[in-house]
């Protein structure tokens, strides 16, 4: 199935939850089927996505979390899933999209096909095709997108 | 909340057992958009590491994260330790929260 079809059915679902999405087309694609507030667009720091979610997760547990990730960049980072798996927040989903590539930039393979993310964490993976995806870049303003997001969460002083 | 990974002699303890530096500059950026408060810590060789997520993450979202970095100068961290503080210096983030130590341990 096309990312962007899963970028759909996952949104669909999507409330009040906190999302963090990874780098390249992910955030790209997130953003032009249901921008948000509460939508984190992580646009570079690749491999970061995960860590972020683990934060919020733990510090707010009155939030829910997503994190939508692609495998190259959980493979770059793969020690960040062992620590999810030690704190087993319940607070936390982690959606790994697998097209065995990186797409945003040519489609190169990555390894992904060589190992079972189930094995490090809580995950679901979604397989998807290679195909490269058309969103143009996200015209918010990285410092924008920080602040609403931080703002849409805030706890209210009574 | 302090997240790091340790050094030799390190004063401080991870909340958090992180796998990597610039997983705990990620996982402090959760704290703080959540409006909690992090700061991380590492020697200067993790400190290397985080080079991308400073400036594609915390520099251009504003993302106010203190970092306690240890500059060792001893063996292999020669090189490292002589660019640690010109890279500190390139980067206007780290003049203005960083702390900087220097030991040889």
């Amino acid at each position: 199935m096309q990312r962007v079809e899963i970028l759909k059915r996952i949104f669909d679902d999507i409330t009040d939850e906190c999302v963090i999405t990874s780098t390249g087309m992910i955030s790209r694609e997130a953003y032009q089927i249901k921008d948000r507030d509460r939508n984190f667009y992580m646009m570079g720091s690749m491999g970061g996505a995960l860590a972020i979610g683990i934060g919020l997760a733990y510090s707010r547990p009155d939030l829910k979390v997503i994190v939508i990730n692609g495998d190259a960049s959980v493979l770059m980072s793969l020690g960040t899933m062992v620590l999810l798996k030690k704190l087993k927040l319940s607070n936390l989903k982690h959606y790994i999209l697998d097209n065995n590539c990186h797409s945003t930039t040519g489609g190169q393979p990555t390894c992904s096909d060589a190992v079972d993310f189930h094995l490090l964490s809580d995950c679901i993976v979604l397989k998807t095709d290679k195909q490269k995806g058309q969103a143009p870049r996200i015209p918010l303003k990285p410092v924008d997108i920080q602040r609403r997001f931080r703002e849409a969460i805030r706890i209210k002083e009574k | 909340m302090r997240l790091g990974i340790p050094y030799s002699k390190c004063p401080y303890e991870s909340e958090l057992p992180c796998t990597s530096e610039e997983e705990a500059i990620g996982i402090a950026v959760g704290v703080w958009l959540g409006g909690g408060e992090a700061k991380c810590f590492m020697q200067n060789s993790g400190f290397g590491r985080c080079i991308d997520i400073i400036t594609s993450l915390l520099l251009p979202y504003d993302i106010p994260i203190g970092l306690h970095i240890n500059n060792r100068l001893d063996l292999h961290h020669e090189y490292m330790g002589a660019l640690c503080p010109v890279i500190c210096k390139g980067l206007k983030y780290l003049n203005e929260s960083s702390m900087i130590s220097q030991t040889s341990v």
